[in-house]
């Protein structure tokens, strides 16, 4: 018995040694411009394409060396802030970031900026107030995310007509992707003369959109129609829409195209949604940095496409 | 020794009552409290709340407590120990997206497929446990260290096996079973049932039960009586390894996905219930039907808060509020029980 402890013992230690595998750094190309790329949680997939797109777009172009970081978790600002921090010790060229709060990351980016580094800011926009005290201006380049749940709001509008009654299913509250993407269903609401039930949060997650979807339907059992703020919200409600045995009495929108709702899409149980080229969107930054790397003077919102897709063949 | 009868194990019959009356009396104030809190707020929102009673809303309801309550029987195996288990989202998440490749496995036909995933997602839940216990046991590490490391390795490790991507399209049989009924309840909801009943045997009608308790109430008694503690002690985390990896098969059949982040904070939520429900965290006191009243309770009331239209930051409040409540009434339960000795 003593014995087979110890082998255990050193089998649950020997265990995670395997498991924390050192990764290697590249050695860096001084010749070339360095771009730091500070990135958002790399545990949801759309930064993880995100990332990976501005990668293979690096290696493509083969003119600039890239540095990405990304955070374990939606709101951890302080890695971002040290990632930032890091890069100005380091002197690099241009800092490209999808930034996790729009006033946190000023501070330091201002600093960047006063260190001669060039700073683009993709993704989410940089707070207007939190810039102009910081006395820094700078360009974004990044979907909006407003004009996006407008779209895709309307698409449901359409499709119940004046006086459909629907409830908005929303991200996470105080960040500003979930803020603008409310404005843009509470603008279809308005525009498509709309009945708004109720309007809850379920913090981006399938699971308590489900669960929050459920408990609205039953408070609501007249809902025709349903935006949610993401995709991932939108399946946790198209479940609950079929274990209340109403597929396809209750129409659907969401946002941000992920692969798992291409099925819904086809099925019809997702009516429409929007793609903001994710992946594209980080790549799109660094050809900007680059740009003004070279001289090219870059301000104000530079919009990236966004597109509505729907169902094939409707 | 100060708990002198209060299970203090001898080879024959371990904690069996002396004196039954005042052991019926300590049980009955143990549930009661949480059982009329939750009677009181289920007549509440039966008057309140438009819908409440309907079917549909009671079988959400239980749809919903579904998952927290299975992670929970688990959890209370380990918090009765006076241990914790803060790794259980996460590595419930890991046991979902191993068993969804599985499930996905295109060299295997479906019901093959079915099974393997099943046993492979509890395989995973219970070595996992397996290393939180031994661990914690092995090196006398507190549990809340090992398993909050466990809750990283187990996160880091649901990223990396799919390079954080979403599985989806599982087979038809198998997401069916997620919306299933049987006896007019959800399936799910019996499976979580079953194991809260299974769980509620073997914690008070078996040997290995009963020093589950003594241990969480004297462990060094237990051990100079000639039990090996170190056993027990990692079974109770085997244990809510299982039920975790159980709860993730539930989890993918009912919302058809398997995501590498899905179970974030659902650790918290299983303490909740099993808080609430009245099980010490200091270990050696509590129940299974507490756990279930407990889990009951927070579905109630995230359903009927919804149904009479409390926004959701009132909602988020009111939820923590009532497990600083729960927590207050425990403290006078356990004086009036010691007061009935």
């Amino acid at each position: 018995m003593k014995r087979m402890r110890r082998v255990l013992a050193i089998i649950s230690l020997g265990l995670p040694l395997v498991l924390f595998v050192a990764s290697v750094g590249k050695a860096e190309d001084t010749k070339k411009p360095v771009i730091g790329l500070v990135m958002k949680s790399l545990a949801n997939e759309f930064f993880k394409d995100m990332q990976e797109g501005a990668v293979k777009h690096v290696e493509e172009r083969g003119d600039l060396t890239l540095i990405p970081v990304g955070m374990h978790s939606e709101t951890d600002i302080d890695t971002q802030i040290n990632a930032v921090e890091n890069f100005i010790t380091k002197k690099v060229d241009a800092i490209v970031v999808a930034p996790a709060d729009s006033r946190a990351l000023v501070p330091p980016l201002a600093r960047a900026i006063k260190a001669g580094i060039v700073v683009i800011n993709i993704d989410v926009a940089l707070d207007e107030a939190a810039k102009k005290q910081a006395g820094v201006s700078l360009a974004f380049v990044g979907p909006d995310n407003r004009a996006g749940a407008k779209m895709s709001g309307d698409e449901l509008a359409k499709a119940l007509g004046p006086g459909g009654k629907v409830v908005i299913i929303e991200g996470n509250p105080g960040a500003d992707n979930a803020q603008q993407r409310k404005l843009g269903f509470d603008d279809s609401v308005k525009d498509g003369k709309l009945d708004l039930l109720d309007s809850r949060t379920a913090h981006w997650e399938t699971e308590e959109a489900n669960t929050v979807f459920s408990n609205m339907l039953t408070a609501h059992p007249d809902i025709q129609g349903v935006m949610a703020a993401n995709d991932s919200m939108a399946l946790g409600v198209i479940k609950a829409i079929d274990a209340a045995g109403k597929s396809g009495q209750i129409k659907v929108v969401g946002f941000d195209n992920i692969p798992a709702v291409q099925p819904l899409l086809k099925e019809g149980k997702l009516l429409a949604t929007i793609d903001q080229f994710g992946s594209q969107m980080a790549a799109n930054g660094i050809d900007y940095a680059m740009k003004a790397l070279k001289g090219e003077k870059l301000e104000g919102w530079i919009k990236t496409p966004i597109k509505l897709v729907t169902a094939p063949g409707s | 020794m100060l708990n002198e009868n209060r299970g203090i194990p001898d080879q024959v019959a371990v904690s069996e009552p002396q004196r039954p009356a005042h052991a019926v009396v300590q049980r009955v104030l143990r549930e009661a409290g949480i059982g009329i809190a939750l009677l009181m707020l289920i007549a509440i929102f039966s008057a309140s709340a438009p819908h409440f009673t309907d079917e549909s809303n009671i079988t959400n309801i239980l749809t919903q407590i579904t998952i927290n309550l299975i992670m929970a029987t688990g959890m209370t195996f380990v918090i009765l120990i006076g241990g914790i288990d803060l790794s259980v989202g996460s590595v419930m998440a890991l046991s979902a997206m191993v068993a969804g490749l599985v499930l996905k496995a295109e060299t295997l036909p479906v019901p093959v497929a079915i099974v393997a995933a099943a046993l492979t997602s509890v395989a995973v839940g219970m070595v996992c446990g397996f290393i939180n216990g031994f661990v914690a046991s092995f090196w006398g590490v507190p549990s809340f260290i090992v398993t909050l490391g466990m809750l990283n390795i187990a996160r880091g490790g649901a990223l990396e096996v799919t390079n954080a991507r979403t599985l989806f399209e599982f087979p038809n049989a198998f997401n069916d079973f997620g919306t299933a009924t049987l006896l007019g309840m959800p399936a799910i909801f019996l499976v979580a049932l079953g194991l809260v009943l299974l769980g509620w045997g073997v914690l008070t009608r078996t040997v290995f039960g009963r020093l589950i308790y003594a241990i969480g109430n004297n462990e060094e008694a237990v051990r100079l009586s000639g039990h090996d503690t170190f056993i027990f002690k990692v079974a109770a985390f085997v244990i809510s390894g299982l039920t975790v990896g159980i709860g993730a098969i539930v989890y993918m059949a009912r919302l058809t996905i398997a995501s590498p982040i899905l179970g974030t904070g659902f650790e918290l939520n299983a303490i909740a219930a099993v808080i609430i429900g009245g099980t010490s965290l200091n270990g050696g006191r509590g129940s299974l039907i507490g756990t279930f009243l407990g889990a009951c309770l927070i579905g109630v009331l995230a359903d009927g808060l919804i149904l009479i239209g409390v926004g959701d930051f009132v909602r988020q409040m009111i939820t923590g509020g009532v497990i600083i409540l729960a927590v207050i009434l425990d403290s006078y339960r356990a004086r009036i029980a010691e007061r009935t000795r």
